[in-house]
């Protein structure tokens, strides 16, 4: 959130005591703090992560356990489906196809998707930033080249790529690594990052011409330094966008890639760290969109709170680390 | 400028090598072949599978099929078969040695048995509708993210937060399905399955699916973007004036926030109008996009080479026209040193 | 100058939006759709006597758009569903299942069913008015073993004299010549009198001899599928590459006229009044080409469809609507789907479990067929334990195996020495490779929480995509420990299950490495035996022979089901339907047009 809400609110404790001996990034983690929206998105970040970790305590059933006649139960807010079921209050949001639990599965799901969600996204955007920033920062050659990189890794057939990653290398140690994540988190990020260096390139290229980015120039600050204390606060904004739609669209590509057998392996044993995923059962539950809804609505919203909780806590740490917002308070 | 551009269209050149080349390699290295159908299918025996190869030329050196592909190569009757230079994109595999360019870019037949008009071909199609999708995604994205900012943290803005974030967490193919139940079953204002694709109002449905993500992505980045021009010092200035002079500076300010939004426009609109796998299933959309998926899982190995290369220069010229585009947004932009 | 070129983008933005959507409405192109109370309805495809009575339209959504829609190229089931309403071969199906008269009026084996002779029907015509005579199926034939053709079905008609060497020549030889092989080849088009045919406007050409290299009693039947269908050469010549692209090329003497064509969207069948089988039909049929069955659906509940297939996922909805549950049709399927095991005797370089012979039967015991039924595919298959499916000649439901867990577990612990537990089973790591979507998940999940709960065995799943899935079936090195796979008849004769799956020498018998002398004996005596019952008994005897040796764990054969709506009247299903019910005998069928709301 951003400076108007917080002059809207002058009665905040330490309201202009922040200036006097605080360091920069102490003052930016205040300013964080005192952010109600980032807070919320914080929260709720973390308490994902929380189910994450505790999925197995918290999970009422085996996510893997099938129950034979089972199948399709409605949650247990509907009494009885138009199809005659009765729901059964042990199953919270009811049974998928095999009449597995479809709560606990959720909770699992959110094991994979939270780490295929926020690691690649990483990687991503540490790419994608310094290609984009030195392609338009240094310019001429290193831009034409960094860019025509861009546009060949754009065209690329991506799935062929994971084809071949996946057959020729999931056997190896490396594929075996996490359960075949880290093979996922690397094919990922070697054919994601163009869009985000696209993007900072652009900015950056705007933003040299601008007249702080001249005067840092003129009195001598190094390229480096522009780079990270000019240049990197400005673009922040559309970073934060870009991870946004990174994030579900990641979630979603998990799933597919699952589908060429790549990343997660269907378990067969329920004690397997990773299970699910959300993506995984999204895709489940669009066949059965008119059997049981939930099976698609529950890790649809569950990825949608973790966007908006992203978005809220990224605006808010945007602000936070803007210089200019810099003791404005 | 102009030599700019010619410059960056010779560039072309060496991209569709590189991309030719990157593509040619990995799908030859991919399990499986053009004559692997599905498992539970009677499969080309031995013989066939020669003759097939013949014909196809898979028998030669790969690099000779590399060469034949993207230059030409002498048949064995010594008759020069020129290749992508001449628009020759290679016989497809799956459908047994029908031309790629007339599978792309070849309009079916009309009543009369004269071919259509060529946007009745698949790349016509996908191209209508990429374009409207890009259309509604400008229209509606670019007003919608600016007011957001201007309005900072009202209703107006979280509505179209939530909007953009449910629209993104939940994937088209369940907008889809949505929307086709809400207009086609519920209110009955198109049908499910669209009879025929020439009336205007069955393509809203599919335009707005396809154009959703990057209608949010628009409005999201308008946003941000606007929020950045708002806090530069001259901006906080002339907000202060009268209204007149606001108007001029809201329209200025739209210009400085438009870089990122055209930056991502560029290959959106390439990824638009070569079409949507999931749109066209969803909607029996006779357009291009699963061509692509299908070459792939087909291994049909013309026609994954063709629609990648098509889509290649798709997203080169597009990349070219975002950067010429930076020019004419703010003429301080230096693209050559 | 910068303005204006902002102005130029928009202008041609605008101009390509206008070509986008404005165009089309040219009064020539466009198809009117009128919706009435909801129910779109195409006025102008087909003629009524009265403007305001319904038309007899049979709408079937087929799901996927064919690759190839080419009598001598196509292979897949919706391409065949195209084919066969265009097309008639030399013989037919009737409801029975059972080889009747197509195009042909007569056939007459010789004594040891070496050679074929065909009568054709009198005056046939092709839609158009034009002669139809044998030699339209000797071309047929000919461009099927044809090695420039080179379709999925080349080797189907092997037994012909020649084929198989015509098949097998170098055709980029500078000496290669097709005369050569075509003059050798045992297809002749003649008159009754034997001699020689003139062209193809020549009437009195009526008869068609084909000569095998052995024993063929079967062909009959083989003659009457797509491979055979009488595709003009004139229009494969005139139209090239892409001649069956276009519907004005597809002249064919089948029960129906292909009338337009809109790719990926529609195809109009007009009933074809030269067609000379049982009946002349009294309907049109649209076919649309609908992939997302949750679509479909939604199409069919508002009336655009008359005719879809259901889905286990949707099976609640429909049998909550009486309406629906009444609508919905179920038969039996033309597919036997099994869990197959690798036979070879070594897996990655280890000694292989399913070798041995008691944990091919545990695993097969423990399968709980009736669960699979219930729970994965809602009571849309139905559970087996033989091979060829019922309906078909050779249905046999004798079977020395059906769902006994103790059974099971006592045949794994008579196993041999390194298997026979579930312990050591477990050591070697088990796993079973599957064609990954989302409907293949849920099915493999079930699979191995089955072994899991019956024989305590661990299986890992090993998802692939489609085509590698495919590919890594084809090379005996890499042929998957366990898998999931089936068999679709292509023509109801126990050869086709018998001796084209599982003699040693076919590629389905030799992949996964079975090889049974005695069984190769009896399908090879079988396939020669002109006697229909002698035969019959030589092949249920092989099938038990196979049934014995549990080269896989025969499990479920497929349901045809569907939803179709009341007013389609007559329909005699058989398990051959391809793309709805009853398009084997497709002349049965009436619309019943007072009905449609």
């Amino acid at each position: 959130m951003t400076a108007q809400v917080e002059t809207q609110t002058p009665n905040i404790p330490n309201f202009g005591e922040a200036l006097k001996t605080k360091t920069p990034n102490q003052e930016a983690f205040e300013r964080l703090a005192r952010n109600k929206a980032s807070v919320f998105g914080l929260v709720v970040i973390i308490l994902f992560m929380l189910m994450a970790i505790f999925a197995r305590v918290l999970a009422p059933h085996d996510p893997l356990e099938i129950t034979s006649g089972q199948k399709f139960l409605p949650p247990a807010w509907v009494a009885q489906t138009a199809g005659g079921k009765a729901s059964n209050p042990d199953y919270l949001l009811g049974t998928d196809t095999l009449g597995r639990d479809a709560l606990s599965r959720v909770l699992f799901g959110a094991r994979v998707s939270m780490v295929v969600g926020f690691i690649p996204t990483f990687i991503i955007v540490l790419i994608g930033t310094v290609v984009g920033m030195m392609a338009g920062y240094l310019g001429g050659t290193w831009d034409n080249l960094l860019m025509r990189l861009t546009d060949v890794i754009y065209a690329f057939p991506d799935l062929l790529f994971f084809i071949i990653i996946m057959v020729s290398l999931r056997d190896s140690w490396i594929g075996q690594f996490m359960n075949g994540l880290f093979l996922l988190f690397a094919s990922l990020a070697i054919v994601n990052w163009v869009g985000i260096a696209r993007l900072v390139r652009g900015q950056v290229l705007s933003l040299k011409q601008k007249e702080f980015i001249e005067a840092a120039r003129a009195i001598g600050v190094k390229t480096p330094r522009i780079m990270t204390h000019h240049l990197l606060p400005n673009t922040l904004g559309v970073i934060i966008v870009y991870v946004a739609f990174r994030i579900p669209g990641l979630i979603i590509t998990e799933a597919i890639l699952g589908y060429l057998g790549l990343g997660l392996r269907p378990p067969a044993d329920s004690s397997a760290t990773f299970i699910t995923s959300w993506g995984g059962l999204l895709l489940e539950g669009q066949s059965a969109i008119n059997a049981q809804p939930w099976l698609l609505l529950a890790p649809a919203i569950c990825i949608a709170l973790v966007v908006l909780a992203f978005t809220f806590l990224g605006d808010g740490l945007r602000d936070a680390l803007d210089p200019r917002m810099r003791g404005s308070q | 400028m102009i030599t700019y551009i010619i410059r960056r269209l010779l560039w072309l050149i060496p991209v569709i090598l590189v991309v030719g080349a990157v593509t040619f390699i990995l799908m030859h290295n991919t399990p499986g072949g053009p004559w692997d159908t599905d498992a539970e299918r009677r499969q080309v025996d031995e013989s066939t599978r020669k003759s097939l190869e013949a014909f196809y030329g898979l028998d030669k050196p790969l690099w000779r099929q590399f060469v034949a592909y993207m230059i030409g190569d002498f048949n064995n009757k010594g008759k020069f078969i020129c290749g992508l230079p001449c628009g020759n994109f290679g016989p497809s595999y799956r459908q047994r040695g029908v031309p790629v360019q007339s599978i792309l870019f070849r309009p079916p037949d009309g009543d009369d048995g004269n071919p259509k008009p060529w946007y009745y071909s698949r790349f016509g199609y996908s191209l209508r509708l990429g374009l409207m999708a890009l259309v509604i995604a400008i229209v509606v994205g670019i007003p919608v993210g600016t007011i957001a900012a201007l309005k900072q943290n009202t209703w107006v803005d979280y509505l179209s937060l939530l909007v953009a974030t449910a629209g993104i967490s939940v994937p088209n193919f369940v907008i889809a399905i949505f929307l086709i139940i809400i207009f086609a079953s519920g209110l009955k204002w198109v049908s499910v399955v669209p009879r025929t694709w020439d009336t205007l109002s069955v393509w809203v449905l599919p335009a707005t699916v396809l154009g959703f993500g990057t209608l949010a992505f628009t409005a999201r980045l308008m946003r941000t973007s606007m929020l950045e021009v708002l806090r530069m010092d001259y901006i906080r200035t002339a907000r202060a004036k009268g209204l007149a002079e606001r108007v001029v500076v809201v329209i200025h300010m739209i210009k400085n926030a438009l870089i990122p939004v055209i930056t991502i426009l560029g290959p959106a609109l390439a990824g638009l109008v070569t079409g949507s796998f999931i749109i066209e299933t969803m909607f029996a959309f006779p357009g291009m996009g699963r061509a692509y998926v299908q070459a792939i899982s087909q291994r049909d190995y013309s026609l994954i080479m063709g629609t990648t290369l098509i889509y290649a220069v798709l997203v080169a010229v597009a990349n070219l026209s975002v950067d010429f585009i930076y020019v004419l947004i703010d003429p301080r932009i230096r693209l050559e040193e | 100058m910068r303005k204006l070129f902002v102005v130029m983008g928009l202008l041609v933005l605008a101009s390509m939006m206008l070509a986008a959507c404005g165009a089309p409405a040219e009064p020539q192109t466009i198809v009117q759709t009128v919706v009435v109370a909801g129910t779109p309805e195409v006025q102008v495809v087909v003629a009524t006597p009265e403007p305001e009575a319904k038309p007899a339209v049979l709408r079937v959504n087929t799901g996927a758009y064919p690759d190839v829609i080419d009598p001598q190229k196509s292979s897949f089931v919706n391409e065949i569903g195209h084919l066969k309403l265009i097309y008639t071969g030399l013989t037919a199906l009737n409801e029975k299942l059972e080889t009747v008269p197509g195009a042909a009026e007569s056939w007459k084996f010789n004594d040891d069913a070496t050679q074929l002779v065909f009568t054709l029907k009198k005056d046939l015509k092709y839609s158009d008015g034009s002669v139809l005579n044998a030699k339209r199926f000797e071309y047929a034939f000919m461009r099927n073993i044809d090695p420039a053709t080179a379709g999925e079905y080349a080797s189907i008609t092997d037994e012909i004299v020649g084929a198989p060497e015509w098949r097998a020549a170098d055709t980029t030889a500078a000496d290669y010549d097709p005369e050569v092989f075509k003059a050798a080849l045992g297809v002749k088009a003649t008159h009754a009198d034997g001699a020689d045919c003139a062209d193809y406007e020549d009437v009195a050409c009526d008869t068609l001899t084909l000569t095998f290299s052995k024993p063929a009693p079967y062909f009959a039947t083989i003659a009457g599928i797509w491979v055979g269908y009488p595709a003009k050469q004139e229009n494969i010549e005139e139209g090239g590459d892409i001649w069956w692209t276009s519907s004005k090329y597809q002249i064919g003497n089948g029960p129906f006229i292909w009338k337009s064509v809109d790719p990926f969207v529609r195809s109009v069948f007009v009933p074809n009044p030269n067609y000379a089988g049982a009946a002349v039909p009294t309907y049109s049929i649209e076919y649309s080409y609908i992939t997302d069955s949750a679509v479909a659906f939604e199409a069919y509940k508002n009336n655009e469809f008359d005719v879809v297939a259901s889905v286990a996922e949707d099976l609640d909805a429909i049998n909550a609507d009486p309406d629906l549950a009444a609508q919905h049709m179920q038969w039996a399927g033309s597919c036997t789907i099994k869990i197959q095991f690798n036979l070879q005797p070594t897996w990655n370089g280890n000694p292989n479990p399913f070798a041995d012979k008691k944990v091919r039967e545990a695993f097969a015991l423990a399968f709980n067929a009736e669960g699979w039924v219930k729970d994965v595919d809602g009571s849309l298959s139905s559970p087996t334990w033989t091979w060829i499916p019922p309906g078909y000649p050779g249905y046999d439901a004798n079977s020395p195996i059906k769902y006994d867990v103790e059974a099971a577990k006592a045949a794994l612990a008579a196993a041999g020495e390194e298997f026979n537990s579930a312990e050591k089973l477990n050591a070697m790591g088990l796993k079973m490779a599957f064609s990954d979507s989302a409907r293949n998940r849920t099915r493999s999940e079930w699979l191995v929480a089955n072994y899991k709960a019956n024989l305590g065995v661990d299986i890992a799943l090993d998802p692939v995509d489609p085509t590698t899935y495919t590919a890594i079936q084809k090379d005996p090195t890499t042929f998957p420990l366990l898998s999931r796979g089936g068999w679709c008849a292509d023509y109801p004769d126990p050869q086709n299950w018998l001796s084209v799956y599982w003699r040693s020498d076919t590629t389905f018998a030799s992949r996964p490495g079975y090889k049974n002398e005695e069984f190769d004996k009896l399908v090879n005596e079988a396939d020669a035996t002109v006697d229909p019952v002698k035969r019959l008994d030589l092949y249920k005897q092989a099938q038990q022979l196979l049934l014995a040796d549990i080269p896989a764990a025969f499990g479920y054969n497929s349901l045809n089901h569907y939803l179709v709506k009341p007013w389609v009247k007559g329909i005699q299903t058989t398990p051959q339907d391809g793309m709805f019910p009853g398009d084997t005998a497709p002349w049965t069928i009436s619309i019943d047009t007072s009905m449609i709301p």
